[in-house]
């Protein structure tokens, strides 16, 4: 038993996450007994993954002010201010907090035609569900779990989403949500195809699918290598997502919603954050697949400062950031783009996107084949 | 509202141990419903919009009532509505708030004896009241703001009685108790066809056309006015007139059913007004065809419908009103505008409460209003029988849902197309009508007005022309431009109302944003004009309430140049959006047939090829002194409807810039004609003071009369029956553009998808309360 005990130990000492910042505190905790092994195991590269990044706490953290952020952003370009008198010196940071608050004490209606045990389980296992993909994206060096099958898993995972949402819709039983399930099934089928071509054109040239050694072969980022595939990639992540224009499923003034027109109280705010936790995976796996994950550009004085310093953190926090910029950009989106009809959403999925991936993929057969990128 | 709710959910927040978190989480997370429910919206919007922000307190607009937890009930509550406010509320998960915005929620405001006014405290509880009328939206944010303090906890009474002696003796007690100012004639006598001596040539020749056309059919045909004629028919040969009217006369469209029941006389005068599209000499006249029947307890009249579809609402209409069943018309079974427990509110016998000028210690100062029986409005049982023969699905699109408005459209779809969409109006029915006829000729100004807040003056501007004409009355020149110039801004403004309403449809907030920041900037110049935003019922019978300063035409003339920045803006986020031209483009079509068929007014009609503007083919104010264009398209869609309105602002403005320029020109002089004041001729300049001494005993000379008024919708049409002996009108019909142009949107919409719907919708800049008047 001991034993166990201890080779646990020594291989979570072994493989843990180092940040040289932190060093003294952590050197005085780890001699209190019992602390120093919590510690041990946070810091364990896996478990750091997984609960603080890019994993629960990252996530967290994000989910809490990303909508605030995007909330601001979009005030600004329709030339308004955004959620601001709730601390006005920070400029309403902590909206989101209340929203959530009050979504939390808010009664949770099950009304009388909906399949009560569906209807409550699927937002928490939705929730739950759409956070999975996040164990095989590495922020920096960070990764939960390790494989040469990560996309191939994670890409099972991210299909995995729309059964969810049909579920949520389904269990509602109304109207609306009838329609706008129909909508979401429609729309997955008609960007999964080149969402998939498009992740295949990188894994063929890269070489593998294993997603830190694809960080680690991007001495040029993907998206310079196959902007095509790129595009393709965003344009699927803005349907996968339901962001305008492509916002054809929940359309608002059209079917009130759609799916989640009857949620209410806790489980619609599980589904408000849920979308953006879908953002989340997306705008990773994009930074990881174009945007060289973690991989930090040099800037005199700063890297050589903050690198040391930070240590592996250094990485992570890069990989946070481009995140952000790419989910940034997903929801600005919405300010620019009216919404497209169900039918002109299909034929670009089945169209030109459709195209557009086969177009990338032919490009990185070319590339490897013509030995343009040697792997 | 059931026992011990009024403070129901105050109380939920302040028990339990997470009692301070769950207040802090409500009070900064106010999600207001979307639900509209009358013209205060409108200000509701603005309240929302980029110019004032409302966001800013942390309540973001939500447009479902599951996830929201505040309801701002904007104005009216009609009866028919009154059950959908009590739904939506049990909808809300609690604790949810209620705040009541406008006079009209409070005690009907203007619509205070409408019999379809409900007041909304007695079906919801409400947490604050925001008065105003409309409200603007400052004060409406303070009343959100109070919300939140009463979910703090803290008390807030921001209006205190004091009650107060009256000194006794001395002057008081000498004056008289006024009565009641109103006239009533108690027999008075009915006359469509006055006979009217007037310059107009080409009536002559008209007159004895028709005379050669209709030989041995009529009774009499009449010159009433300048470009109204009006024949007298028996009622066996009513249907054979219209008949030979729509062969011979091209007359392709009905303007106006009226009904003008006389009881002393046992009768109903039945009336059509119908006119040309086809013809342009026929264009600006009207021919009003009317027979008189019998006052039976069921009067039957052969319908139109047959003839000019474009007559069938309409006649829906006056079957609501007086119970006349139009044999022929298929939507006599059940109700269109009125609630169900409201029948023939527009027959003489039906009264409504009188105003009282001295009010009795015990009598309450309004009569208590009966709630609708039940909270159900169903649907009628033959479209959900003929949807069930043909597997089609039946989906009802408000009066609460984000993109319907305030009115409920019954779609019948297959799969994801629309067989057939049944328009559920009358959510907004404040029956101006009948209460037009209860008020003296100068309280309806700002009655009418109220039609359409967005677009105020020129439905003021409508009325005022109607009892200007019938008094013949000569507007000073000056008074003349600064109404052209007010109907413009009140042009542009509603165009870039439907604009912001529009992107919203399509999902598009900024458009809705920069299309608002636009209209913010023309109620800016309004209020420095009128004093304000949305209701300055500026306009009165000869001219106008006073003179605009200098400074204010200079703002105004500033402005024209910079809207024109903004307006490129929008252009290119908005306009120019592929996602928006692909949505648009061939969506909804509606041939030059189909829009006459329909009787289809104003831009819409011109989108179709139709090159009917009221402004060029009868021109009144100064618009027959400037240089401007009438923009006509061919497309009939979607794109074609709104670039069409788009164009027509450009010219709005150019003729606004025009006008500017020369009322800057011109020296100040008296802006209210002086005929119409009578002996109040030193108010000429400013009616401050004067109005109801001027105005009050107003009585209109026996006759009906009509004028027609372009409004930025269309065509609106007051018709004014007056019969020479009251103060009041006898009769007030007020056809409104959103009314004609409704057949238009279920025409354009069969047989598209269902998302274009609201392409085709929102392209029609439908406006419910002006609809439904
Ligand atoms: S009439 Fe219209 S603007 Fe006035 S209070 Fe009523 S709803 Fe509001």
């Amino acid at each position: 038993m001991m034993e166990l005990i201890n080779t646990l130990i020594s291989t979570m000492m072994s493989n843990q996450v180092s940040i040289p910042l932190a060093e003294p505190i952590l050197e005085l905790l780890r001699d209190i007994p019992l602390v120093g092994e919590m510690i041990a195991l946070i810091l364990w590269r896996p478990i750091f993954a997984a609960l603080i990044c890019p994993g629960l706490t990252v996530g967290g953290i994000l989910l809490l002010f990303f909508p605030w952020i995007e909330r601001k952003l979009c005030g600004r370009i329709q030339w308004r201010v955004g959620p601001h008198e709730i601390v006005w010196w920070l400029g309403g940071l902590i909206q989101i907090l209340a929203d959530t608050l009050r979504f939390l004490f808010q009664e949770v209606i099950v009304h009388k035609d909906a399949h009560k045990h569906y209807f409550l389980q699927f937002p928490f296992l939705s929730f739950i569900a759409f956070l999975l993909p996040l164990l095989f994206i590495p922020a920096g060096n960070i990764v939960a779990i390790e494989s040469p099958y990560a996309i191939q898993i994670m890409l099972a995972l991210i299909c995995l989403f729309p059964v969810f949402i049909l579920g949520l819709g389904w269990a509602s039983n109304s109207r609306f949500s009838f329609i706008g399930t129909v909508r979401e099934a429609f729309m997955y089928f008609a960007y999964e195809v080149s969402f998939i071509i498009a992740i295949l054109a990188m894994i063929v040239l890269y070489g593998t699918s294993d997603m830190v050694s694809i960080v680690d072969k991007q001495s040029i980022w993907g998206i310079a290598l196959n902007p095509i595939a790129a595009l393709a990639f965003f344009i699927a992540a803005a349907m996968a997502t339901s962001r305008l224009p492509f916002e054809i499923a929940e359309a608002d003034q059209e079917v009130a919603a759609g799916p989640h027109v009857e949620y209410s109280g806790i489980a619609f705010g599980l589904i408000y954050v849920m979308c953006y936790e879908k953002a989340y995976v997306l705008s990773g796996l994009m930074t990881v697949l174009f945007l060289g994950g973690g991989s930090a550009p040099y800037i005199p004085v700063i890297t050589d400062l903050l690198a040391p310093l930070l240590g592996d953190l250094w990485g992570a926090m890069w990989f946070v950031l481009k995140t952000i910029i790419v989910m940034t950009t997903l929801f600005v989106l919405r300010t620019i783009y009216p919404r497209y009809r169900l039918d002109q959403g299909l034929s670009i999925g089945w169209g030109a996107m459709l195209g557009l991936s086969v177009i990338a993929l032919a490009l990185s057969l070319a590339l490897v084949a013509g030995g343009v990128i040697v792997i | 509202m059931e026992e011990g709710e009024q403070d129901r959910n105050i109380r939920i927040l302040h028990s339990g141990v997470f009692s301070p978190l769950r207040r802090w989480g409500a009070k900064w997370s106010l999600w207001p419903c979307h639900f509209v429910t009358s013209c205060c919206g409108v200000e509701l919007a603005h309240a929302f919009a980029c110019g004032f922000d409302g966001e800013r307190l942390g309540t973001l607009n939500m447009g479902i009532s599951r996830q929201a937890n505040f309801i701002i009930v904007e104005g009216t509550i009609t009866r028919k509505m009154a059950r959908a406010l009590r739904i939506v509320w049990e909808q809300m998960p609690d604790p949810k708030f209620v705040n009541v915005i406008g006079a009209c929620g409070q005690r009907g405001g203007i619509f205070w004896n409408s019999y379809n006014i409900t007041r909304p405290s007695e079906i919801v509880p409400v947490d604050f009241f925001v008065p105003g009328c409309p409200i603007t939206p400052e004060s409406l944010l303070r009343g959100v703001r109070a919300v939140q303090e009463k979910i703090e906890g803290k008390e807030r009474t921001t209006i205190k009685f004091n009650k107060v002696e009256l000194p006794s003796g001395g002057e008081l007690e000498e004056r008289t108790v006024p009565t009641t100012p109103k006239l009533f004639a108690p027999t008075p006598e009915i006359k469509l066809d006055v006979k009217r001596s007037v310059d107009w040539d080409f009536g002559k020749e008209l007159k004895d056309l028709l005379r050669k056309g209709l030989k041995g059919l009529y009774e009499s045909i009449t010159i009433t006015d300048v470009n109204r004629i009006a024949i007298r028919a028996t009622q066996e040969k009513f249907m054979e007139v219209a008949q030979r009217l729509k062969d011979i006369m091209k007359m392709d469209h009905v303007k106006n059913v009226n009904v003008i029941e006389v009881p002393h006389e046992r009768k109903y005068v039945m009336e059509y007004m119908v006119s040309s599209y086809s013809v342009d000499e026929l264009m600006p006249v009207i021919i009003s065809l009317f027979t008189e029947i019998g006052r039976e307890a069921e009067p039957e009249f052969p319908s139109l419908t047959s003839l000019w579809e474009s007559a069938n609402y309409s006649e829906r209409e006056m079957h609501d009103f007086f119970g006349i069943e139009y044999k022929g018309n298929k939507g006599m079974n059940g109700k269109f505008l009125l609630p169900p427990e409201v029948d023939t509110p527009l027959r003489k016998d039906f009264k409504i409460e009188e105003e009282q000028y001295v009010f009795d210690e015990e009598a309450p100062i309004t009569t208590p209003i009966k709630l609708p029986p039940d909270l159900v409005m169903p649907v009628p049982e033959e479209t959900l029988e003929a949807a069930e023969e043909n597997d089609e699905m039946v989906a009802c699109i408000g009066p609460h849902h984000p993109g319907s408005g305030h009115l409920r459209w019954i779609m019948r779809l297959k799969g994801d197309a629309i067989v057939e969409i049944i328009p559920d109006p009358g959510y907004v029915h404040r029956s101006m009508e009948k209460l037009a006829e209860n008020r003296l000729y100068i309280q309806n100004v700002p009655l009418f007005e109220r039609a359409n807040i967005s677009d105020p003056f020129n439905m003021n501007l409508g009325y005022v022309r109607t009892i200007e004409n019938a008094l013949k009355i000569e507007v000073p020149e000056r008074a003349k431009y600064i109404r052209t110039i007010m109907a413009e801004l009140s042009r542009i403004g509603a165009f870039f109302y439907d604009c912001g309403i529009y992107s919203l449809f399509m999902g598009h907030s900024t458009g809705f944003m920069y299309a608002w920041a636009i209209r913010e900037m023309i109620l800016e110049a309004v209020v420095r004009m009128t004093g304000s935003r949305c209701t300055p019922s500026f306009i009165i019978p000869g001219g106008i309430r006073r003179d605009i300063s200098d400074y204010v035409l200079d703002m105004t003339d500033n402005f024209t140049s910079a809207v024109h920045k903004r307006l490129k803006k929008y252009e290119d986020i908005f306009i120019y959006n592929p996602v928006f031209v692909a949505r648009t483009k061939g969506v909804g079509v509606l041939t030059r047939e189909d829009a006459i068929r329909c009787g289809l007014v104003g831009p819409f009609l011109r989108a179709s090829g139709i090159d009917y503007d009221i402004r060029k083919v009868a021109p009144y104010e100064a618009y027959d002194k400037f240089d401007w264009e009438v923009t006509t398209g061919d497309a009939g869609d979607c794109l074609g409807r709104f670039m069409g309105r788009y164009e027509e602002t450009k010219q709005s403005l150019s003729i606004l810039k025009q006008a500017v320029d020369v009322v800057k020109e011109m020296p100040r002089g008296a802006v209210i004609s002086e005929e119409a004041l009578g002996e109040y001729k030193e108010a000429s300049r400013d009616i401050k003071g004067h109005l109801y001494h001027a105005y009050g005993n107003l009585v209109l000379p026996k006759g009906e009369w009509t004028t027609v008024t372009e409004s930025a919708r269309g065509t609106v049409l007051y018709s004014i029956i007056s019969d020479g002996e009251s103060n009041v009108p006898y009769r007030v019909r007020i056809i409104t553009p959103c009314w004609m142009n409704l057949r238009g949107i279920i025409e354009a919409s069969k047989g598209e998808r269902v998302a274009d719907f609201w392409a085709i919708y929102g392209s029609f800049g439908y406006f419910p309360p002006e609809a439904d008047r």
